[in-house]
């Protein structure tokens, strides 16, 4: 490669980035009305028809309980919604969220599966201006003997919890969401108690107890339709405390926000688990592949390290 | 003697030297259950496989505000990777192995000059044990796999058998805010769709070329898939997508579904 290169453009590379435009232009185009972009769909199609290998995030244990269990990998599926919160983040990311999911079935739907496994959710390392990438990435699946599905199961469980919970008679169904958030004016300063011994700061107690229970009466509402109930693995909340001044007053304004999610179930109350347990020596190292070996979100930093989503 | 241990596990234990070994000394850097479960799935490990690359990576600048792959940096670690990893299989070929099991690959920035990488592939050549060829890639040189010990013998119970450790990658220059202007957005929440059609288009390239590679080596599908983003040291906007995972056949004599054994539900009391 001459120094030239950088500057001088080989008609290869012209062609790429035109070829890029047109992809890009496709995709945006095809988000736009609601369907899945055309490579995307090619690629999907190639896999379901078998023209194209199968690609499935699961593991090989993971494989080997889905196939135990009539469940056929097609192909890895991935949405994205890039989403600037100009007006709310925490609402941004309920928002961000339902439009990955919404999108994430249109692949589903594509491939012609009746469930999308192992969905995990994925976000970016890269800020851009109050904005943020929510990605789901997961593996459609078809169920042996089952006709394709108009509505697919989302399940953000690995495919051995989702078999585990199919043989309890519990069907994971999706993904709900609950976000909320609320602001504090404290124009007498009275939520600073420095000069005070042992007291509750009952404004910002109250604003916690507002703000998520409002959060959860949403994921309630959000969960109605998706199924009877739901699995809440996800739960993060932020506070901050800001200084504001008008007219030459000071005073201060928290803000806390809380986001819940969680995997909808479809249960039958009093359906006992039919399984037997016993106490076993684990022969694997750390965790356990069966419920897959990556991290289930990224997208938040919370202190519960258990589930799925 | 209570003791039920093999008669060649109690004479080294009397510390009598077997001669059994002709072969000499077989080296892995297998775990203890690593070790046993892949004897389980009938392999016996070899001798470890390396395979390393320095690489000098290309310069390219993205456009400040345009999307778009930065195809000599693609080029550089899909080359660079190539490298590593045929040259691991080349070892493993010359000491007659069947396949490499637990292959990683890792990626290290040398400290004195930021354009140069190390790519290192290193895994465990296993061979099987009753000499049976049909383990073997389809070019009859040795399976390569990321897949440990433990995903080995469940992939086999599973009725695979690896095949090729297959990637995508696509290094993607994502645009900087000069999109954002004019969108009039504040105070509202909207979504900045050109960015979310810079991830697909970013993620789609990395997916197709794994699924080519697996076509290539005549796969059936691929499995342990996970796409992942990475940054090597390159201007922030500047992203790695990389796909990676297993590509896998069906067993010569395919295990039928309902063979596979179910697992047994335990509560597990190692802590």
């Amino acid at each position: 490669m001459s120094i030239f290169d950088r500057f001088r453009k080989s008609p290869e590379a012209k062609a790429a980035e035109q070829e890029s435009l047109h992809r890009q232009a496709d995709i945006l185009m095809n988000l736009r009305a609601g369907r899945v972009p055309s490579g995307v769909l090619e690629r999907l199609q190639g896999a379901a028809s078998g023209t194209k290998p199968w690609i499935a995030t699961l593991t090989p244990a993971e494989l080997g309980i889905a196939r135990s269990h009539g469940l056929k990998p097609i192909a890895a599926v991935s949405a994205t919604c890039w989403l600037h919160y100009g007006w709310s983040w925490t609402l941004g990311h309920a928002q961000g969220w339902e439009t990955a999911l919404e999108r994430l079935a249109q692949e589903a739907r594509a491939c012609g599966a009746n469930a999308v496994l192992d969905v995990k959710m994925r976000t970016i390392p890269l800020a851009v201006e109050n904005s943020m990438d929510f990605t789901l990435i997961g593996t459609a699946v078809k169920v042996e003997g089952f006709a394709p599905s108009d509505f697919p199961v989302i399940a953000t469980v690995p495919a051995l919890e989702f078999v585990k919970l199919l043989e309890a008679d519990v069907v994971p169904t999706g993904i709900s969401i609950g976000a909320h958030y609320e602001w504090l004016t404290d124009w007498r300063n009275s939520a600073n108690q420095a000069w005070m011994g042992n007291t509750e700061s009952w404004q910002l107690s109250k604003l916690w107890e507002t703000v998520r229970q409002r959060a959860h009466a949403q994921l309630r509402q959000s969960s109605q339709g998706r199924g009877n109930g739901v699995l809440a693995h996800l739960n993060f909340s932020q506070m901050f405390e800001v200084e504001r001044e008008q007219n030459e007053r000071k005073f201060k304004e928290y803000l806390a926000r809380h986001i819940v999610i969680a995997t909808t179930v479809d249960a039958r109350r009093g359906t006992p688990l039919p399984h037997d347990f016993k106490m076993a020596v684990d022969m694997h190292a750390g965790k356990t592949p069966l419920t897959g070996t990556t991290n289930h979100h990224q997208s938040y930093a919370t202190n519960s390290s258990e589930g799925a989503i | 003697m209570t003791l039920n241990l093999p008669a060649h596990a109690q004479e080294r234990l009397k510390g009598l030297r077997s001669s059994a070994h002709s072969t000499g000394v077989f080296t892995s850097d297998f775990s203890v259950n690593e070790f046993l479960l892949v004897r389980k799935a009938g392999f016996e490990p070899i001798g470890i496989c390396v395979g390393s690359c320095v690489y000098h990576v290309g310069i390219q600048y993205g456009s400040w505000g345009k999307s778009q792959e930065m195809d000599v940096l693609s080029k550089a670690m899909y080359h660079a990777r190539e490298l590593a990893m045929t040259r691991m299989r080349a070892e493993a070929s010359a000491m007659g192995a069947d396949g490499i099991v637990g292959v990683k690959l890792t990626i290290k920035r040398m400290e004195w000059d930021e354009n140069l990488l190390e790519f290192i592939a290193i895994g465990t050549g296993v061979v099987h044990g009753e000499g049976h060829k049909g383990f073997r890639a389809h070019d009859g040189g040795p399976f390569t796999s990321d897949l440990s010990g433990q995903d080995f013998w469940s992939l086999l119970h599973a009725g695979y058998r690896p095949v090729e450790m297959v990637m995508g990658s696509c290094v993607y220059h994502v645009a900087h805010r000069g999109m954002l202007a004019g969108l009039g957005s504040a105070g509202r929440n909207v979504e900045l769709e050109n960015f979310t059609a810079a991830m697909y288009e970013a993620r789609e390239i990395a997916v197709e070329r794994m699924q080519f590679e697996a076509s290539a080596a005549k796969a059936e599908g691929v499995v342990g898939v996970d796409i992942h983003e990475g940054s090597h040291g390159w201007q922030t906007h500047v992203i790695e997508f990389f796909a990676i995972g297993t590509a896998v056949l069906p067993l010569e004599q395919e295990i039928a579904p309902e063979k596979i054994a179910d697992p047994i539900m335990v509560l597990s009391v190692n802590d």
